[in-house]
């Protein structure tokens, strides 16, 4: 990250003379009063949007899980038994290992596969727009969509994926109700979704590294490989770390493929074998009407992610600080 | 960032020593190809009953039923009215969301002010809310307000975003030149001016690519507005998810429907494409 | 990133800065308008048949003053969440909405008062006329009745006639009934189906449906008389489970998750599978399914033994917060009552609820089912079907049961663990 502003010390900006005695011109004192008071009427709009629909809701959900809350019931308190009740049951830790098993199927591939189109679509091209807007189509297409056609080429007596593996002798997968074949089918759903937009994002990112950098690489004998990992890695390093933490809070809460896979089901399959976090609370608010029971899985997932996200930015700032 | 940026950093063509050669066409080709196949699939699906395409291999080619289908759909749906309420509501989440994560992202990147890793901190915990948990408080709120069923109350929530926020901090962070706000800071801008005339330029590609996700995202939007809005007055995707109500949802007209409402966001990308896609993030800032 | 002390007073300030700002803007509810044109909102899930026969639009023209808005949602599983949300919240609902029988006993249970008690009301004359278990699966144990019933789910097996030609088997629905006298004797002639049967074509389309079908020939399933929850120690579910997963064991089974698989929906055109247990509403699922190439493939006849069955069926109800109730009640009153039943079930195949609609429709038969009296077998059915024992959480049992099913099926896991698998993932959500 590259924050290496000066702590804001009062007065700081005071030009040097200005003593008590010297009168400030009401311009400049306006000057300073804007100065001061523009970042926080630069955040204001996202804070004061956030603190109603954002904070709020997450302030309940923290009171709900206290609560044995019946959709359509009133809630009654039970201080933790939420929490006992999700530490203690099976399908919560298989729905975390699932979680972070799909996860990994899905990010890697994605963010891997993403860096190398970003960097081939950052050639001069012919076709240029056509393949960009191509890149983003599966992100114009809905889950619900996406997912039903998916569901289709995945099927297991006349999908488009088994009869290509008989052309070569492979028997038909039953996709669906297997354990890791369920796991890899929601991984490519949505890593065809995701890798054209991450890509963009990596493309915005390359961008906006100065040529400069190229020609001086180029001037060193730099070919393409090493300008690549010498010039591009390094200096799209914040929007990886972006990316990074974008698709792991976006893993961490999948939620709309498999659950649109297994038909609008949320038990992830009859052994759960694909039933995420999300699907989860899903699972248990939308489906069981437990709220308190979702609202506990909401808050655990919540801790989780803060968990790992920090875990990132500590890992990645002692590797920062390694290098330089 | 490092000294060596140049003040105003990018030209129109930024690296012309790197012409791509067939290796690199044949790549994008193949992932374009996988990339619109499915796509394409649903077009042939929404034009053939279903039976056909239980076969393999499927057929190739659209049917004959495209038109009717799409009729059907239309009838049963209000899909004229979710077009135009869609439009309208990812119009206003678009333009709001760039704005104002704009103004947002800045601040957090390049000025100082008391408290602001705290907030930062706190923007990136409200990602990991996960959005189908807070319903219940949200349509408390929309209800107390008169709002539930109301456009408004698909677009309040969504007019700014911590994602939004999160990435203009990042793209400004490196995009942006200490060096040029230093320039401004001693010409006596205000900062209103140094955003206005210095950090907007540069922005732009950044809020064109957040602006276009963000846009997306408010059409695709599903589970929320679902909730709070019903078949009368429905986004897109509300009216997607009535249609074909009853016990035989034929998968056809709901393929079509889905076609239907996915094609205006294609149409915006191949007209906006240049403007968007092609010119602004390729480097045409005229700073 | 570290989160310093002042967080917490930051988030406090913001949530009250919330709250005060949710304390605002209530009471938006408007008057009761008492007389004069009124609007009734109807909100329902799925096909009930009321658009589609135009009997909205017959409603309006026989009550000058009266508009109907009608929405349908596709699926329950969607509906019934946004409408919860909003019953909670006391806003939004319409002023009739569908109740599927899974819900109704979470209803008279758990939420009298969100709901409109119709003895209040001028639907209290319709209360009678149902079949016998009907009303009372919707009245509370104050005895406040909450929803009209519309149809019931009287259950069949359908076959595919074709399929049962070229493996020998009887396509004559009566002598087809004769062949099984029990559900042993059905997977009898499944065998005898698979050792002749077209390649990748399966007796029946899964043990789930198999298992609904056994479990709706039952009195007590889930719950005992006194509500308590006794599947786990009831022999007949027991003994259904192990039925079907038995069948599942010997491949009988296509080993399509019913409405989920997309290989489901497309079986009932390719012919993956033979047979398919049938509550009557299926018939129009199949006639869309299979479409004008399934027309005379298709045929229907009773339950193994002739015994009845119910699977599915729903309600119309009022929600309490409604500023039309008299209006709504006199609505569900008309569209419930045995002519209107009728109808919809010749248009669409709902069966009705009501004995006066049903005698109406006894004498039906469909010709794209080979002309089978479909009247005749799913009266027979309804006539014979037990007065089923409802509990609030129905709903998790049977899906956990038929989810372990599946993995029977697909994954190879023995009947036993999958029992026991079932019964703890039951009394980590129930207990």
């Amino acid at each position: 990250m590259t924050l290496q502003l000066d702590r804001p010390v009062p007065g700081e900006r005071t030009p040097p003379g200005t003593g008590l005695t010297t009168r400030l011109s009401w311009r400049s004192r306006l000057h300073r009063f804007e100065g001061r008071s523009a970042p926080y009427v630069y955040i204001a709009p996202f804070f004061l949007v956030f603190v109603a629909f954002g904070l709020f809701p997450l302030v309940y959900t923290a009171w709900i899980s206290l609560h044995r809350y019946k959709l359509g019931s009133s809630m009654t308190w039970i201080g933790l038994g939420n929490y006992t009740w999700l530490f203690t049951n099976g399908a919560f830790y298989n729905a975390l290992w699932k979680t972070i098993t799909i996860g990994v199927l899905s990010t890697v591939p994605q963010l891997l596969l993403a860096l190398g189109l970003a960097h081939l679509l950052n050639y001069r091209l012919r076709g240029r727009t056509f393949l960009r807007v191509a890149m983003l189509m599966p992100y114009a297409t809905s889950v619900a969509a996406a997912t039903l056609v998916f569901a289709l080429i995945f099927g297991r007596d006349a999908g488009v994926v088994n009869g290509l593996l008989g052309l070569v002798g492979v028997h038909p997968v039953d996709w669906r109700n297997g354990d890791w074949t369920a796991q890899i089918a929601i991984s490519v759903i949505v890593i065809w979704r995701w890798t054209g937009y991450n890509a963009l994002i990596y493309l915005a990112g390359m961008q906006s590294i100065s040529s400069d950098l190229y020609e001086a690489a180029a001037l060193d004998g730099a070919n393409r490989w090493q300008q690549f990992r010498h010039v591009t890695l390094p200096g799209l390093r914040p929007t990886i770390l972006f990316t990074i933490v974008v698709s792991t809070i976006g893993a961490s809460q999948l939620f709309g493929e498999p659950l649109l896979f297994g038909g609008g089901q949320a038990n992830g399959g009859p052994v759960g074998q694909y039933q995420t976090l999300g699907l989860f609370m899903y699972q248990q608010g939308w489906q069981f009407g437990q709220l308190g029971r979702a609202a506990t899985v909401a808050w655990v997932t919540f801790l989780l992610i803060i968990g790992l996200v920090l875990l990132n930015t500590r890992l990645s700032k002692i590797r920062n600080r390694g290098e330089s | 960032m490092t000294a060596s940026v140049a003040v105003f950093p990018r030209s129109r063509s930024s690296r012309p020593q790197d012409r791509a050669g067939v290796p690199t066409y044949v790549v994008l080709g193949l992932v374009a190809v996988a990339f619109v196949a499915p796509f394409y699939y649903m077009l042939v699906a929404a034009s053939r009953p279903m039976a056909e395409m239980n076969t393999f291999p499927p057929p190739l080619l659209p049917g004959p039923d495209l038109w009717k289908n799409v009729e059907t759909a239309v009838q049963s749906q209000n899909i004229g009215l979710a077009l135009g309420n869609s439009l309208v509501v990812s119009g206003i989440i678009t333009a709001s969301t760039a704005l104002f994560c704009t103004l947002a992202g800045y601040a957090f990147a390049k000025m100082a002010f008391r408290g602001r890793d705290t907030l930062f901190a706190i923007t990136l915990g409200t990602m990991m809310i996960p959005p189908s948990l807070s319903v219940v408080p949200l349509y408390t709120i929309m209800a107390d307000l008169g709002l539930a069923g109301s456009l408004s109350s698909v677009v309040l929530p969504s007019l700014v975003a911590a994602f939004g926020v999160f990435f203009m901090r990042q793209y400004l962070s490196q995009s942006l030149p200490d060096e040029l706000l230093e320039a401004a800071r001693m010409d006596g801008a205000t900062s209103l001016r140094t955003f206005w005339s210095i950090v907007l330029p540069i922005a732009r590609p950044g809020m064109a690519v957040l602006g276009m996700l963000t846009f997306m995202t408010g059409w695709n939007d599903f589970f929320w507005p679902v909730i709070t809005l019903n078949s009368t007055n429905p986004t897109v995707q509300v009216a997607l998810n009535n249609l074909g109500s009853g016990y035989v949802p034929d998968t056809a007209v709901i393929m079509a429907g889905t076609l239907v409402g996915t094609l205006p966001v294609l149409v915006v990308f191949v007209l906006l494409g240049r403007q968007i896609v092609g010119g602004i993030i390729a480097g045409a800032v005229k700073g | 990133m570290p989160i310093p002390r002042k967080t917490s007073a930051a988030v406090a300030v913001a949530a009250t800065l919330a709250l005060a700002l949710t304390a605002c803007g209530s009471g938006a509810s408007t008057p009761a308008a008492s007389s004069g044109p009124v609007e009734l909102k109807v909100s329902l899930f799925g096909t009930f048949g009321y658009d589609e026969v135009g009997l909205f639009k017959k409603y309006e023209a026989e009550n000058p003053g009266v508009t109907i808005t009608y929405e349908s949602t596709q699926g329950e599983d969607k509906y019934w969440p946004a409408l919860q949300t909003r019953l909670a919240s006391g806003s939004g609902v319409a002023d009739v909405q569908g109740i599927e029988v899974s819900r109704i006993s979470d209803v008279t249970a758990n939420q009298a008062d969100k709901w409109t008690d119709l003895r209040d009301t001028p639907a209290k004359d319709s209360i009678g006329g149902y079949v016998s278990w009907k009303e009372p699966a919707a009245t509370t144990k104050d005895g406040a009745v909450l929803g009209l019933g519309t149809d019931i789910g009287p259950t069949g097996i359908c076959y595919r006639s074709d399929l049962l030609a070229k493996a020998g088997l009887p396509t004559d629905p009566a002598a087809l009934s004769a062949q099984m006298p029990d559900w042993n004797a059905f997977l009898a002639l499944g065998e005898k189906y698979k050792a002749n049967a077209p390649a990748g074509s399966a007796w029946h389309d899964s043990a789930g449906g198999l298992y609904n079908a056994i479990i709706s020939t039952q009195k007590e399933i889930y719950y005992d008389g006194s509500g308590k929850l006794v599947y786990g120690t009831n022999p007949a579910v027991k003994s259904a489970f192990d039925t079907a997963a038995g069948a599942a064991q010997k491949g009988l089974t296509a080993k399509l998750e019913q409405f989920v698989d997309p290989g489901w929906d497309q079986g009932f055109s390719s012919g993956s599978f033979a047979t398919i247990a049938c509550p009557s509403w299926m018939i129009g699922y199949i006639k869309g399914k299979a479409g004008t190439g399934g027309a005379d493939k298709w045929n229907v006849t009773t339950l193994p033994g002739g015994v009845g069955g119910n699977w599915g069926g729903a309600y119309l109800a009022i929600p309490a917060v409604s500023q039309h109730k008299a209006e709504a009640a006199k609505l569900i009153a008309w569209l419930t009552a045995p002519e209107q039943q009728a109808a919809v079930f010749e248009k669409v195949g709902n069966f009705p609820s009501t004995t006066g609609a049903i005698a109406k429709v006894t004498g039906a038969t469909d010709p794209y089912f080979n002309t089978a009296p479909i009247g005749k077998i799913f009266t027979a059915s309804a006539d014979a079907s037990p007065v089923q024992i409802l509990g609030p959480e129905d709903g998790v049992v049977k899906s956990a049961l038929v989810q372990a099913l599946l993995a029977v099926e697909t994954s190879g896991t023995s009947p036993a663990d999958a029992w026991t698998a079932a019964g703890t993932k039951i009394s980590n959500q129930v207990g």
